[in-house]
């Protein structure tokens, strides 16, 4: 009886881990199934035409890489500097709780609220209209905690005969993370850029009201009103009106093109995340 | 000591600089909630607490009553955590507990890749292909079209799972290796020392899991837009009754989401009443991560010294 209950168990636990994996090789597949058709050379080097049933998505490439630099180029000096901050300067327990609990809430904050506050800041009290940058500087702001994270728990695994030898030299806490700190843990900043520029990449909602358009856009030249294309938006906007077939089609390689950046950034990610959940392990 | 740990304080332009960035993110914040309360200020004067418990919304007749969205919000969410939640914890009782190192990696990545699908994938998904399953599935109950809750439901289950399944994994894995051998030991099968030594720790850890994972889910917005229908004023007789799913309805995300956002920034009562609901949507996830972070910080406190 008991041995039958166990078989059961692991019968039933093992159809639920393999649920995640059926479901991640359907997306997969039937994306690439359908999009597959779509690439070619021309789809990825050309603008939209017809209202996305024809011609490609380089604009839209390039605008969402735009707004990706543009993020990371936000987020890491702000990430660094909260990291620093809770892993170096910071000696009260009490204060770093508190942070940590900020960095918490800010991670949950969901994404059409930062996409809210760019639209009422940037779009109308600063007058700036549709732009990248106020879409750069959201998805910059969303993925900090994301960044900041990965920076401390790299600060936090730190052997502490690094800070002892530091503090033996008599360096200040400035000079230990010159010496020490940046040097050894620059690793997480990476993992961590990687992990919030795969999550901002997909990101529809923060840029949909305050930086991205469907048609129209090309490279931009300015800060005011220089909206850009982009790969989530414009799937977006064709799965809700899409009974074109060719649209169709375009709509699919769309998709493709945004999971393969997306789940090629997760994947450059991965080794480092693995590794510091194995770590919490303990067998 | 004390003189040595002030000699290493002086105030050199990095620490400057990182103080000053953590000072802004914090300004961020504050900024977004004050931002918030302040814009939709006319609509609680306007509407009182009506704006919470009003049935209806109708912003050409200045009704601004959300409680059919909020109901939609939740509505949404416990659907989403129903199914995830076991599912979600049943596998990672099988990925900590039975599944031998070699092909726990395997099925750890594909999760996390699971959890970076962006959104409006899955949107997309939902609207070729869950919403048709849900429509053909329920063919006695007569539907106007796949487009419901419950469809908004099952693809934030699928969303969600990934957190549910990566924290109760952890939590899971933070139980001393020592005591489930000692369980073995005894004789117990690897299902009952799965559930009596692994289950029984960690299931604060599960709960905070279940939790990051509501907040999450209380705040998807393309997704869910995608599939929910977005009918305003779909507010069933008892907030138990179960046909109502399989209706169309509203989301506190999906109507921010949507293009009254863009129609009611001219108009300052209804665009205080369309911020009223993000500030509501922000007090509520944000007391959510809120309480999961301090469960989370509680837990690995009382698990150190067993460490």
């Amino acid at each position: 009886m008991r041995h039958w209950l166990d078989r059961l168990f692991i019968l039933c636990t093992a159809l639920c881990a393999a649920l995640p994996v059926v479901i991640i090789v359907f997306i997969i597949g039937v994306i690439a199934w359908r999009g597959g058709g779509a690439l070619s050379w021309e789809f990825l080097t050309d603008q939209i035409r017809s209202a996305g049933a024809d011609g490609g998505i380089f604009y839209n490439i390039a605008g969402t890489l735009i707004l990706l630099m543009t993020a990371f180029l936000v987020s890491v000096p702000i990430a660094t500097g909260l990291a620093l901050v809770h892993g170096v300067y910071l000696k009260n327990e009490r204060t770093k709780e508190r942070l940590w609990l900020l960095l918490s809430v800010l991670n949950g904050v969901p994404s059409i609220l930062f996409g809210l506050f760019g639209l009422i800041v940037f779009v109308k009290y600063l007058g700036w209209g549709k732009s990248w940058m106020t879409g750069g500087v959201l998805l910059g702001l969303m993925m900090l905690p994301t960044v900041a994270v990965a920076f401390i728990e790299q600060i936090k695994s730190l052997p502490r005969h690094y800070i002892e030898a530091a503090a033996g030299l008599g360096l200040s806490d400035s000079q230990r993370v010159w010496s020490v700190v940046m040097p050894q843990c620059a690793g997480g900043l990476v993992t961590g850029s990687l992990l919030g520029l795969a999550r901002a990449a997909g990101e529809t909602a923060p840029i949909m009201f305050t930086s991205t358009i469907f048609a129209g856009a090309t490279i931009p030249s300015g800060v005011k009103e220089s909206p850009v294309l982009s790969l989530p938006y414009h799937i977006f906007i064709l799965a809700q009106d899409s009974f074109d077939p060719a649209a169709g089609t375009n709509l699919w390689g769309t998709a493709l093109v945004l999971l393969v950046l997306v789940l090629g950034l997760s994947l450059l990610a991965l080794p480092a995340r693995l590794h510091i959940h194995e770590e919490s392990g303990n067998d | 000591m004390l003189s040595l740990r002030n000699a290493a304080r002086h105030w050199t332009w990095t620490r400057l600089a990182s103080f000053a960035f953590t000072l802004l993110a914090v300004a961020f914040l504050g900024l977004m909630l004050g931002l918030f309360v302040w814009q939709s200020l006319p609509a609680w004067k306007h509407a009182g607490l009506g704006y919470i418990t009003g049935k209806t919304w109708y912003f050409r007749q200045q009704e601004f009553g959300a409680l059919a969205m909020i109901y939609g919000t939740f509505v949404v969410s416990a659907v989403a955590l129903l199914l995830a939640a076991p599912v979600g914890v049943g596998a990672a009782l099988f990925t900590a507990e039975v599944l031998p190192n070699r092909w726990r990696l395997p099925v750890k990545a594909a999760v996390e890749l699971l959890a970076g699908v962006p959104s409006v994938v899955y949107g997309l998904l939902g609207i070729l292909f869950l919403r048709n399953w849900v429509y053909d599935g329920l063919e006695s109950f007569d539907l106007l079209s796949g487009d419901t809750l419950l469809t908004a439901g099952i693809l934030l289950a699928v969303m969600i799972l990934p957190t549910v399944m990566t924290l109760s994994d952890d939590a899971l894995r933070a139980v001393p290796a020592t005591q489930r051998r000692a369980a073995r030991g005894l004789g117990l099968t690897r299902a009952e020392t799965a559930i009596l030594v692994g289950f029984a720790q960690s299931w604060r850890g599960m709960l905070t899991a279940l939790l990051l994972a509501l907040g999450r889910a209380l705040g998807e917005t393309i997704a869910v837009f995608l599939v929910v229908g977005r009918r305003d004023n779909a507010l069933p007789e008892s907030f138990y009754s179960i046909p109502p799913l399989v209706e169309a309805g509203q989301t506190l995300t999906s109507k921010l989401g949507g293009s009254e956002t863009n129609i009611a920034y001219g108009d300052p009562l209804h665009w205080a009443a369309i911020v009223g609901l993000a500030l509501f949507l922000l007090s509520i996830v944000a007391g959510i991560s809120w309480a999961g972070a301090r469960l989370m910080r509680r837990k690995e406190e009382c698990d150190a010294p067993l460490a």
